[in-house]
């Protein structure tokens, strides 16, 4: 049985992002402009955003692979599934935790009811009883279903939620975003390049998840 | 065959009495709780009135959406339902129209002493007030059911329930407490029919994802 | 009438079922014993499309039963070991209610006649919550004399029966094998097997032996 960094393609991969994101980093401490009133905390936006953008990535391949595996019961998907929840979450927590590490030297709190932040707490809450339905959802199999029904339906009620959330109080969003197109190039290219980097790496560890998960499902199976 | 299937819902609480008599005296204990713990002036608890009527609803309505899947349970009744020759989308439809009359009547039955405890005056545009108020409670029964189907067979399913539908009521809960207020402070249509607009979208992607959904969660 | 072909079931990853296949001509009885956890009950419920199952295929009257909608296998009939009904409906209403989800419209008197035979006529507005074991397991055995069906799958009929109750359920048993009913059950006791059924089959294992 390879292990799965024994092949070169995942070496080569694993290597190749590994640069990419130190590099990535340094762009962002050194290269970056230093926007006047919001000085180093404006760099989280470079984490903050593309987390964000790759935890939703995640969750709507929830919602596929939870699609495919009531479809066609192949384990394959939620395998997929599982995997793709777990790195979710993960970058979710992360948005969670960038987001009032930047809403607090910005606007003067940690919080603020800003449409999207919320719409990920609200997410990542579902996600809590997506993991919950995991762990006591029954029988293995019975639990799979389950849990690929939850998160198709919780991936549909996305926009929804956020729609809601952007209607409740506009006096309450204190949230002065400047749309990404009217950025100029210096913070864009950066953000580009960041947003690329988050997604590769966010590929390279659903598949290792995802090999992982099918090794552990292997080696447990016909008891 | 929907018909048989929501006769049967109305006539298990006819004679049983569980359901409407337990959502009733817990939706009555919140709001006193409520009046109890809000120590505010009636000018300012105008504002939040509709949000705790909201509050109390969803509490109630998880109570009772929980206990309407637990007749199915006992003496394992579902499974005459699973295995009999029916579109299984129907049972969710007719545990979402039961649930919905249910509730509904929750309410008729709490919404006086609603008033009266906090003190408030009622919406001078009764119909108004009613019409939405039956449009909020189809789109909270429809997730409280979607939700209860698939927490239904877990092991944690009185803990799993709430954990998983109150996140996803969320945005009904927005929607439902804009519409009150508004209802109650006379303001226009045009100012909250955006919420309108979203209950509907609710109720229709709650209903159908139900709908095709329960044929998979039906099964052991 | 059904041809079971290479079903596998698990739980857990524990493989509760490994590759079942058997068939059952029209009008034959068939008994499945095995000890406890051997996956009798499973097999009934997998069949009657209770339980989903991992791989495999099961054919009904000539339809892959997980290929078709539920009414077209309106012909087979499952009782399980529970009562399967509301404790808060009485024997009337319950039938009623299962009669109107299968289409079935059975004069009162004739429901009323079937619940005398089982002795049960004396209970029959009482709800089921009040009902013995022995009371609710005629109630399934009166339940599956009503319905219109051509295949059967009872798992234990003669659980919690009085001496009564178990020559009322033979009884009726060797009726519908006289009407060419085709009948499956999973039985403890091989004294009760041997003149109600054309073959035993044992599950050890998982697999038919």
């Amino acid at each position: 049985m390879t292990n799965y960094f024994q092949k070169r393609i995942n070496q080569w991969s694993l290597s190749v992002i590994i640069i990419l994101f130190i590099i990535n980093i340094l762009n962002i401490i050194y290269n970056t402009p230093m926007v006047p009133d919001q000085h180093w905390a404006q760099k989280i936006f470079y984490v903050h955003v593309p987390s964000a953008w790759v935890g939703f990535l995640s969750y709507f391949i929830v919602m596929i692979s939870g699609f495919m595996y009531l479809t066609s019961r192949d384990n394959r998907w939620d395998n997929i599934g599982l995997a793709a929840s777990e790195i979710g979450t993960f970058f979710i927590s992360l948005v969670l935790i960038t987001g009032p590490i930047w809403a607090t030297p910005i606007w003067g709190q940690p919080w603020v009811w800003e449409p999207r932040l919320v719409t990920t707490l609200i997410l990542f809450l579902i996600y809590i009883g997506y993991f919950m339905i995991r762990a006591y959802g029954g029988y293995i199999e019975r639990m799979k279903r389950n849990a690929a029904a939850l998160g198709i339906v919780a991936f549909i009620n996305v926009p929804i939620i956020f729609l809601s959330v952007q209607f409740w109080s506009p006096d309450i969003q204190s949230h002065p975003q400047v749309e990404m197109t009217e950025q100029p190039s210096e913070i864009l290219s950066p953000f580009i390049f960041s947003l690329i980097v988050f997604t590769m790496l966010y590929t390279v560890m659903i598949r290792y998840r995802v090999y992982v998960i099918h090794l552990n499902n292997g080696m447990n199976e016909d008891v | 065959m929907f018909l048989v299937l929501l006769k049967k819902e109305l006539f298990i609480e006819l004679r049983s009495k569980e359901l409407i008599l337990s959502m009733v005296v817990f939706g009555i204990a919140i709001v006193l709780a409520f009046s109890f713990s809000s120590n505010l002036s009636r000018a300012v608890v105008i504002n939040y009135a509709s949000g705790m009527f909201w509050i109390t609803v969803l509490f109630v309505s998880a109570l009772g959406v929980h206990r309407s899947f637990a007749y199915e349970k006992e003496y394992d009744a579902f499974s005459m339902l699973v295995t009999a020759p029916i579109d299984r989308g129907l049972i969710f439809l007719a545990k979402w129209v039961s649930g919905f009359i249910y509730l509904t009547l929750m309410e008729i039955l709490i919404i006086f002493p609603f008033f009266k405890f906090l003190m408030i005056d009622y919406p001078s545009n009764i119909l108004i007030a009613i019409s939405t108020t039956l449009l909020v409670n189809l789109g909270i029964m429809a997730v409280a059911n979607l939700v209860s189907g698939i927490a239904m067979r877990s092991n944690l399913s009185e803990i799993l329930l709430p954990i998983l539908f109150f996140p996803l009521v969320s945005p009904i809960i927005i929607a439902a407490t804009k519409i009150s207020t508004g209802v109650m402070l006379n303001e226009s249509y045009g100012v909250w029919e955006i919420w309108v607009l979203i209950v509907g979208s609710i109720i229709i992607i709650s209903g159908l994802a139900g709908y095709a959904l329960f044929d998979y969660l039906v099964e052991e | 009438m059904l041809s079971v072909q290479n079903i596998s079931k698990a739980f857990n990853r524990k493989k509760i079922l490994k590759n079942i296949s058997f068939s059952q001509k029209e009008g034959e009885s068939i008994v499945f014993m095995g000890r406890n956890g051997a996956g009798k009950s499973t097999l009934f419920r997998i069949i009657a499309r209770l339980m989903t199952y991992d791989n495999g295929s099961i054919i009904f009257q000539g339809k892959n039963l997980l290929k078709v909608k539920p009414i077209h296998s309106s012909k087979l009939f499952y009782l399980g070991h529970s009562p399967g009904m509301y404790h808060p409906f009485s024997a009337i209403e319950n039938l009623n209610f299962l009669l109107s989800l299968r289409k079935i419209y059975k004069d009162q008197l004739e429901i009323l006649d079937v619940l005398d035979q089982f002795g049960l006529m004396e209970s029959a507005n009482e709800p089921i919550g009040v009902y013995s074991e022995g009371m609710l397991q005629r109630l399934k055995i009166v339940c599956a004399q009503l319905m219109d069906w051509d295949m059967i799958l009872i798992d234990e009929p003669f659980s919690n029966l009085d001496k009564d109750g178990l020559d009322l359920v033979q009884k009726q048993i060797s009726f519908w094998r006289s009407q060419n009913k085709t009948i499956s059950m999973i039985l403890h006791n091989k004294n009760h097997a041997k003149n109600i059924c054309d073959r035993i089959l044992t599950l050890e294992s998982g697999i038919i032996k």
